[in-house]
């Protein structure tokens, strides 16, 4: 019988390619990064139990579950509003993986491994909110969109969670974007189409921003 | 046309897909079958304010009642359908 090795590898493995896309006349406005490596997975909480999964969150994480759309982050961990008494909780190295979580949350809360069914996308730079107005029409003015932001909504018809990161150290805004893997390749060529004649710098990463 | 979804806030028309009358109510177990007839397929032709679901599927993927004129498309209430996380609205 053949023996089969399952590797995990990105959506974005064939479309990625490291270096600079686009306009090369101007400064780079958009860093496209991917980050990979990281746990996410999905918490629901039972019918009626939206208070007791609250508490659970509070206990395990040391900062509230997000009950509007916002992303909060603890020393470890980022939990990222997704719908009613619904959240996302994005972290490193296992520390929050999924045989941990479901056992805090058995009593409260449906779980679901997300880890390789997502790709991450970081969207950063001084053209990060032009580039992603051509694809959103979520409204992303500092004002409106602020930095811990977060939105469930679609982009380019492709739905995904959609969050404000902290700025980079330079001051540019960061906005990430979690896309269902089977559409990631497609939204990817999307926003290098939308960014390219700004100039994109595009990356790997292994960090959450 | 925009809804305002009681969880995101104010959402373009296509992240949500219609679904149609939110008065029909299931009938009872056992109810005649003029009465599931009537459920299942009969539906009035509102010319005015109708309740209706609306799916946020682009979204929250949340189930929204919303009460829309279907002359003018003037949404004068949108709530979460039953059963929605409806602990949550408003805060």
């Amino acid at each position: 019988m053949a023996e089969f090795s399952w590797l995990s590898r990105s959506p974005l493995e064939h479309a990625l390619v490291v270096g600079a896309h686009g306009a090369r006349d101007v400064a780079s406005g958009i860093s496209l990064t991917e980050v990979r490596n990281f746990n996410l997975i999905q918490i629901m909480a039972r019918r009626g139990k939206g208070a007791e999964l609250a508490s659970a969150a509070t206990a395990r994480f040391g900062v509230a579950a997000p009950a509007v759309p916002k992303a909060v982050s603890a020393s470890d961990v980022t939990l990222i509003w997704s719908g009613p008494d619904q959240f996302l909780v994005l972290s490193k190295s296992g520390k929050h993986a999924m045989d941990i979580l479901s056992h805090a949350f058995s009593q409260s809360a449906s779980l679901s491994d997300q880890s390789h069914a997502r790709a991450l996308i970081s969207v950063a730079g001084a053209k990060a909110r032009t580039m992603l107005a051509k694809l959103s029409s979520i409204d992303l003015h500092p004002t409106a969109f602020p930095i811990g932001a977060a939105a469930a909504t679609s982009i380019d018809h492709t739905s995904v969670n959609f969050w404000r990161g902290n700025d980079r150290p330079d001051g540019q805004p960061v906005f990430n974007v979690l896309v269902l893997a089977s559409f990631a390749e497609s939204l990817w060529r999307t926003m290098l189409d939308a960014a390219a004649e700004y100039g994109v710098d595009i990356g790997l990463s292994e960090e959450l921003g | 046309m925009r809804i305002v979804c009681p969880f995101c806030g104010e959402r373009e028309l296509g992240e949500f897909t219609y679904l149609g009358d939110a008065k029909p109510a299931r009938p009872a177990a056992g109810a005649s079958e003029d009465d599931v007839f009537d459920y299942v397929y009969l539906r009035d032709n509102i010319a005015g304010a109708m309740s209706e679901h609306w799916y946020h599927a682009g979204g929250c993927r949340a189930w929204l009642k919303v009460t829309r004129n279907t002359l003018t498309h003037e949404i004068s209430s949108v709530e979460p359908a039953a059963g929605v996380g409806a602990a949550k609205v408003g805060a």
